[in-house]
């Protein structure tokens, strides 16, 4: 019996190189689309919880006043006036930032140990865009350092007074 | 014992099969991101925060809430009520306390009657849905029982 070693081709060449080029570059295609989706933060919030609060200095002696932030606005939901207790801030980004240095001097320094106790109240009017407050709840959680991006907090709690009724 | 002598031309792989998969592939994940940026439109679009914390402990349970509004592929508002979307169907917060004790029914079957305490309701609100709305949404839950509330972000793009 003759078997000739010549029968079949001594080498398949597959050229894998040009589609492994296309898979990485599917691949590179898809990971940097995944990377542009952020994930999530959240803010965490206390829910109104007996009468709503009249005054901002409610506090004892020993402990710091609670806070209360109004947001006011018109029919359409824009920012008309933003208030720390009675005081009008303004109602541009600069109010906001206002706001921010108002809750620092209020606690004093941040991570002051008495503001563990402190609580913010969101008042915003119904038509009030969400955005506002979340700016609001943002500029009394505290402030981020923008030399070393570091987050110093000032108060933790917050939480909402009860709705408001649409304007009519 | 006769042999056949094999072409060496027939040996050749033909690519066609492998080509066609690749393009299947890459159309499939264009259609699904095409798909997937259609049902964005239809999301709440989240406010912007750099303060908001990342999620430490994941909760045991959660109720996601994703209150925003009817949008057209385009971004475009359908529907100038905000609604929340439940399900694949669109409920107005008036109408959510059944919707609620159903999810609340649900998961006491599953977990028992303490099984509230440990859902967080995380609330994805549009940055645009009146915050009034978004109070009575969080007053909905809280009559149906619910009484852990987280309020979703987007980090702020630097």
């Amino acid at each position: 019996m003759k078997f000739s070693p010549n029968n079949g081709p001594s080498i398949i060449r597959l050229p894998l190189v040009p589609l492994i080029d296309v898979m990485f570059l599917l691949l590179m295609f898809f990971v940097l689309h995944l990377k542009g989706i952020s994930p999530e933060r959240q803010f965490t919030v206390n829910l109104p919880s007996g009468p709503p609060s009249s005054a901002t200095a409610t506090g004892s002696a020993a402990s710091l006043p609670d806070i209360k932030v109004g947001l006011r606005s018109d029919r359409n939901g824009r920012l008309t006036q933003l208030t720390l207790g009675s005081k009008n801030l303004g109602n541009d980004d600069a109010a906001f930032d206002r706001l921010n240095r108002e809750i620092l001097q209020l606690i004093g320094r941040p991570g002051h140990p008495l503001t563990k106790d402190v609580e913010v109240e969101i008042d915003a009017d119904y038509e009030t865009h969400y955005r506002f407050v979340v700016k609001a709840i943002s500029k009394c959680t505290g402030r981020m350092d923008p030399q070393t991006r570091q987050i110093a907090r000032y108060v933790e709690k917050i939480k909402f007074a009860p709705p408001h009724k649409p304007k009519a | 014992m006769k042999t056949r002598k094999i072409d060496e031309k027939l040996c050749e792989l033909d690519l066609t099969p492998l080509v066609d998969v690749v393009f299947l592939s890459l159309m499939l994940f264009m259609i699904a991101l095409y798909f997937q940026h259609v049902k964005a439109g239809e999301r709440a679009r989240l406010p912007y925060d750099s303060l908001a914390r990342p999620p430490g402990v994941e909760p045991e349970r959660e109720l996601v809430l994703n209150f925003g509004f009817r949008r057209s592929s385009g971004g475009r508002r359908r529907d100038p009520m905000p609604t929340v979307l439940l399900d694949d169907r669109h409920v107005e917060v008036r109408e959510l306390s059944p919707e609620l004790d159903r999810q609340k029914h649900a998961l006491q079957s599953q977990s028992g009657n303490d099984a509230l305490a440990d859902v967080t309701v995380l609330i994805r609100a549009d940055s645009d849905v009146p915050a009034g709305l978004v109070q009575e949404l969080v007053q909905k839950c809280r009559e149906g029982g619910f009484a852990n509330f987280s309020l979703q972000e987007l980090p702020a793009k630097q």
